[in-house]
């Protein structure tokens, strides 16, 4: 291999250079002339939890104006299984309206984004949210992001279960590093201290970003086919007594270029309840040795398993492990959604999952979300839960409470039905704050569906559950390569059109149609729907379908994603 | 001290006397130099053949006069200025006094006294003059039994306390055993004839009474600057400068919009330095105009629309409008309360359609021109000026209205890509003489518009002093203006220090004030160095603010009481430390 002697990346320089990730942050802080961070701390504030972004609709007019680009930054929660009491529900809202721009954005992780943050916010949020028990830490950069698990209250014990087990390996995968306490909290040095080490994530902390999931089957809302490392909890007689270890999926590619690809995750075993955490710090230290830290699109760890071998990588992660992996147990899922609405335990408690329409929670006029959820909060009573679908639980109410959470969800249009498509649809942020954006996501897909949706009533298919996922560029952050739908932004109002992933999100989708527009979409989808409400087998998945009806070539692997297509796509 | 040699070397003396000539008048005072100058004059005048028929007056039996003045806009020192003008004519001796620098106890040993007193805002005296006339007003007040006074008062009719200065200073005086030459004079924004014609009455008069002849007397210019120049634009005789750029600087998301706006001087005679103002005689909106011309039922009437646009005040209501528009069409005069946020139109509408052309003229005010102060120096821009303008706008009574000249520069007149202007001078703004000197400029909103011409000007001339730039606004990303330009200078090291508070970016308001204490240590020691303080922006709030914050930082910072602190801030005033221009 030649990774060695190829020069790194320029982000391993700057983190090798960062003194433990804190650069010149404090003085960026403080150079009020600007919103925006010296360059090197860019990089780095992600290690803190944050990305600087600029209003790229703003762009064009500021330069004539004498102003420089209107710089804010995006701040992303570390909240393992994202859940949180309602108090802590409340100072997320207060944080929102006073901080960032009256919004709060649910994302695929569980977790909460606020976003037009200013630069002399961002000390103040901080504190804001250390005050109610949370931080940003390691939320984005090359580490372990939010650790994500099945959000579904209703499974009982189960739930509980997974949910510790991903704050613990949250915890045991933190950045060691004082930093982030240091500069937001005004933390001291304590002289004398021991010297500054990460003995998990090495110095240079890992080669790029890596994302850890926890399902409990038939679920897969944690979407663990697209994770680095994926746990999947194997029940007997209603207890988990241990995990299939999944590695290696990944979403990110880049647009031209094939050697960039999404991928799938391998099942590489199976461990003990006990054995999970040494298993994802064994995965994680593979990964910092070998990834590739010379190219960044290709320091993901799907990368770093097809360079060495998926066999080899297991022998790699088997010698840092006492018990070795077991072979993988039997499992099945069904679905990567949300099931939406009230839920009734026998002990009388009751769960609602509560629809948010691209995580985006606001007050509508019609869906006056983000006042319900306050209202609700206010009563006190269960937690909130947010979903790797950007939906949130509102879990645990007791029965006392029920008609209360019934009447505020009625109250404020929250307890209203949604089509098939809309309720299985991703969305990322997209336009005008990520700079990665190159069409608009999450501003336009709820029009889209609005269009498709009508077609599919045509065909009886309104209610029919079908993944539909948007994403402003390839790097796939609303996960569109494994869902039956999925839409890729090439330039403004034009998109790359993938089918037939999996339902459950098992298998990868195939460029379907390449640089359509939205008409382009309907027209393109239209006749699908047709032939699928038709032809369909009985429990038959769209995804599935359009592989047995020969619109498409079934992605077997991250490898053959890019192949196989139909003539008219081939470069 | 240093002081820069007056006479040049090519002055055609021998370089001994040069010296000589340059000790004495380099040490002069102005009235010293002022004398002398007459005295010169006379003396040449009395030596020229041609001046035979106007012989140079004896220099003696002048009698005294002192002209006493409170500005806060430069109209009051402008008018005293005048009347020293024309005293000098008459025989006087005038000297023109600044209330900040003078105290009831000197004006008390004055024996004639003309006082020019403007009223700011809602009845406050100008903020350099508020100690002269508190001492005034205070128990302990001097007795004025050998002062015969007389007092012209200028104010705002917009304003429910009109004149409210002025006519407080003249019954005080009173009070304290004056004896007035004559009737006080209350003038609004359009003073200049009313107040020239009263100044002249009233010095003739003092003259007969005094015993003065009317001898001729060397006239000696006292002006500055461009007021010396014959030729240069006039507030009535205007420049027609042409706008060479006009640039939005708020962003399209701004609560407000702010507009730079570069007209070119090339011609016009006009030298600004930077502090100075740009008088620009707007025209009204057009829409307005003709809203008028159908309330007061002379739709149509082409001359009297342009007269509309171009000459009155049609946007401001004062109670003698009221009164007048009552008694002249027979209906009731609304109370003082209905005209606040009202404007000649709304009062037009309750008897549409009465008054005859003339009748309306009568009833407007002349159209008042607008200062801007200049954000740019000479010496950076060449012949342009540069002017940072607010657009007006807000909703009273269910009407939109617009400011009248903010709105005409902003939107209107860079149609036809002109604005009239002239200069109105503010010596009472300038730059430290000493190029090292610190300076802290503290002007939020388009308060910033002087210190960026300061800024420019201390970068050409590479003046060593540090600078220091407190803004404010709304919202940084919208609202900073010229930002950019603030990175260069800091970049460049010119602007030495920088201190910003948006109000609206977080829970708690934060204004200027809140920069400069959270700044207070550093705002000290530039202070006990020396720095001139300037605040630049709107009167009514953030002057004052500002004002308070400086007091408690002395106090706080300096280990002392209230009062300590505030003979501080005076000392600094007076020693020319502490200037304002505030609108």
């Amino acid at each position: 291999m030649d990774i060695e002697q190829r020069p790194l990346s320029a982000n391993e320089r700057i983190k090798e250079s960062s003194r433990f990730l804190r650069g010149t942050i404090a003085e960026s802080l403080s150079r009020i002339e600007t919103g925006s961070l010296a360059d090197d701390d860019t990089q780095l504030t992600k290690f803190h939890g944050f990305y600087q972004q600029d209003d790229r609709d703003l762009r064009a007019e500021r330069g004539r104006q004498r102003l420089e680009k209107a710089f804010s930054y995006m701040v992303r929660m570390r909240v393992p299984a994202g859940i949180v009491s309602p108090q802590q529900w409340l100072a997320i809202e207060k944080i929102a309206l006073e901080r960032a721009n009256r919004t709060i954005r649910l994302t695929t992780r569980e977790t909460v984004q606020f976003h037009g943050v200013l630069k002399s916010n961002l000390t103040p949020l901080m504190q804001g949210l250390a005050a109610i028990n949370l931080d940003t830490i390691a939320a984005c950069g090359d580490v372990n992001r939010n650790v994500i698990a099945t959000a579904d209250p209703s499974r009982g014990g189960l739930h509980e279960v997974v949910a510790t087990l991903a704050r613990d390996i949250s915890e045991h995968l933190l950045p060691r590093t004082r930093a982030w306490h240091e500069i937001w909290l005004g933390e001291q040095r304590v002289a004398g201290a021991p010297v500054e080490d990460e003995p998990i994530l090495g110095r240079t902390y890992l080669p790029r970003k890596f994302k850890i999931g926890i399902a409990i089957p038939p679920q897969n809302d944690t979407d663990l086919f697209a994770q680095d490392l994926g746990f999947i909890a194997i029940v007997e007689r209603g207890k988990i007594v241990g995990y299939n270890v999944t590695a290696g999926g990944g979403m990110g590619m880049t647009h031209g270029e094939p050697e960039t690809y999404p991928r799938n995750a391998d099942v590489i075993g199976y461990c003990t309840r006990d054995d999970a955490i040494a298993v994802a710090e064994a995965v994680v230290t593979v990964q910092r040795d070998y990834g590739d830290r010379s190219n960044r699109k290709h320091a993901r760890l799907k990368y770093t398993i097809d360079t060495l071998g998926l066999e080899i990588f297991i022998s790699l992660v088997n010698d840092r492990l006492k018990t070795k992996l077991a072979p993988a147990r039997p499992f099945k899922f069904e679905t990567t959604g949300d099931r939406l609405g009230w839920f009734n335990e026998k002990d009388g408690r009751s769960h609602f999952t509560l629809y948010i329409e691209n995580g985006r929670i606001f007050d509508r006029a019609q869906r006056r979300m983000m006042t319900g959820l306050h209202r609700i909060a206010e009563l006190n009573v269960g937690r909130f839960i947010m979903t790797a679908n950007q939906n949130i639980i509102i879990a645990d109410i007791p029965a006392a409470s029920r008609q209360a959470v019934a009447d505020l969800l009625a109250e404020h249009g929250l307890d209203d039905a949604q089509g098939g498509l809309r309720r299985n649809a991703i969305a990322c942020v997209g336009l005008p704050t990520c700079g990665l954006s190159l069409a608009e996501s999450e501003r336009y897909l709820p029009d889209l569906i609005t269009r498709l949706e009508a077609e599919a009533d045509r065909y009886g298919l309104g209610q029919t559950d079908i993944t539909i996922r948007m994403t402003g560029c390839p790097n796939g952050c609303a996960r569109p390569y494994v869902s039956e739908i999925g839409l890729v932004g090439r330039t403004p109002g034009v998109y790359n059109l993938y089918i037939g992933g999996a339902h459950e999100g098992a298998r990868l989708s195939k460029l379907y149609r390449r640089d359509v527009d939205g008409d382009g979409i309907v027209a393109a989808l239209s006749p699908l729907f047709a032939a699928y409400a038709e032809q369909r087998k009985r429990n038959e998945r769209f995804g599935d379908f359009v592989i047995r009806a020969g619109f498409i070539a079934e992605t077997k692997t991250g490898l053959d994603f890019h192949e196989n297509l139909s003539p008219d796509l081939r470069t | 001290m240093k002081t820069a040699p007056l006479l040049p070397k090519t002055a055609p003396f021998a370089e001994d006397q040069i010296a000589a000539l340059n000790t004495v008048i380099s040490a002069a005072s102005v009235e010293q130099r002022a004398w002398l100058s007459g005295f010169l004059a006379g003396v040449q005048a009395a030596n020229d053949p041609r001046a035979a028929a106007t012989p140079a007056a004896p220099p003696a039996k002048r009698i005294p006069l002192t002209i006493l003045f409170g500005t806060e806009s430069g109209n009051s020192e402008g008018l005293a200025n005048a009347a020293r003008k024309v005293a000098s004519k008459l025989g006087f001796a005038p000297k023109v006094q600044d209330m900040a620098d003078f105290t009831p106890a000197q004006a008390a040993a004055v024996e004639n006294l003309l006082i020019v007193a403007a009223t700011w805002g809602e009845g406050d005296p100008p903020q350099r003059a508020q100690d002269f006339y508190e001492a005034l007003l205070a128990d302990n007040a001097p007795r004025f039994e050998k002062t015969r006074y007389a007092v012209l008062a200028l104010g705002d009719r917009a304003y429910a306390q009109f004149c409210e200065i002025g006519k407080r200073i003249d019954e005080r005086l009173a009070e304290l055993g004056g004896a007035r030459i004559t009737d006080r004079i209350e003038c609004d924004v359009d003073y200049d004839s009313a107040a020239n014609g009263w100044i002249d009455q009233t010095l003739q008069r003092l003259s007969k009474e005094a015993g003065a002849t009317d001898t001729s007397v060397i006239h000696v210019d006292f002006a500055r600057g461009s007021e010396s120049d014959a030729n240069a634009p006039t507030r009535a005789h205007p420049f027609h400068a042409e706008i060479t750029e006009h640039v939005r600087l708020s962003g399209s998301r701004s609560t407000s919009e702010t507009y730079h706006i570069a007209v070119s001087l090339e011609g016009s005679g006009i030298a600004y330095e930077p502090g100075d103002a740009l008088g620009v005689v707007p025209h009204n909106d057009p829409d307005l105009a003709e809203a008028v011309l159908a309330a007061s039922g002379h739709a149509g009437d082409a001359a009297l629309r342009t007269a509309l646009i171009e000459r009155f005040d049609i946007t401001t209501l004062t109670a003698k409008q009221a009164e007048d528009f009552g008694r002249q069409t027979g209906t009731d005069v609304p109370p003082a309360d209905w005209l606040h946020g009202r404007q000649v139109l709304d009062l037009l509408e309750r008897a549409p359609g009465k008054l005859s052309t003339e009748q309306l003229t009568t009833l407007l005010r002349p159209l008042p021109p607008r200062y801007y102060s200049i954000a740019s120096s000479r010496k950076a821009v060449g012949d342009e000026a540069h002017l940072l303008v607010a657009a007006v706008r807000y909703e009273t009574h269910g009407r939109q209205r617009a400011g009248v000249a903010s709105v005409d520069m902003t939107e209107r007149s860079h149609l036809d890509g002109r604005l009239k202007v002239f200069l109105r001078t503010n010596q009472h703004f300038r730059l430290p003489a000493d190029p090292d000197r610190p300076v802290i400029m503290i002007g939020p909103g388009t308060g910033i518009a002087p210190f960026r011409g300061f800024l420019q000007e201390r970068e050409a001339i590479g003046a060593n002093g540090r600078n220091w730039l407190v803004f404010g606004h709304r919202n940084y990303l919208h609202d900073f203006l010229y930002q950019l330009e603030v990175q260069d200078w800091i970049k460049s090291g010119l602007l030495t220090r920088l201190d910003v508070a948006f109000s609206r970016d977080q829970p708690e308001k934060r204004y200027v004030q809140h920069a400069l204490w959270d700044a207070r240590k550093d705002l000290y020691a530039w202070i006990k160095d020396g720095a001139g303080i300037y605040v630049c922006g709107d009167a009514n709030h953030m002057a004052k603010d500002v004002h308070n914050a400086l007091l408690h930082i002395l106090a706080d910072q300096g280990k002392q009481d209230e009062a300590a602190a505030k003979a501080e801030l005076d000392a600094i005033r007076r020693d020319g430390r502490y200037l304002r221009d505030v609108y």
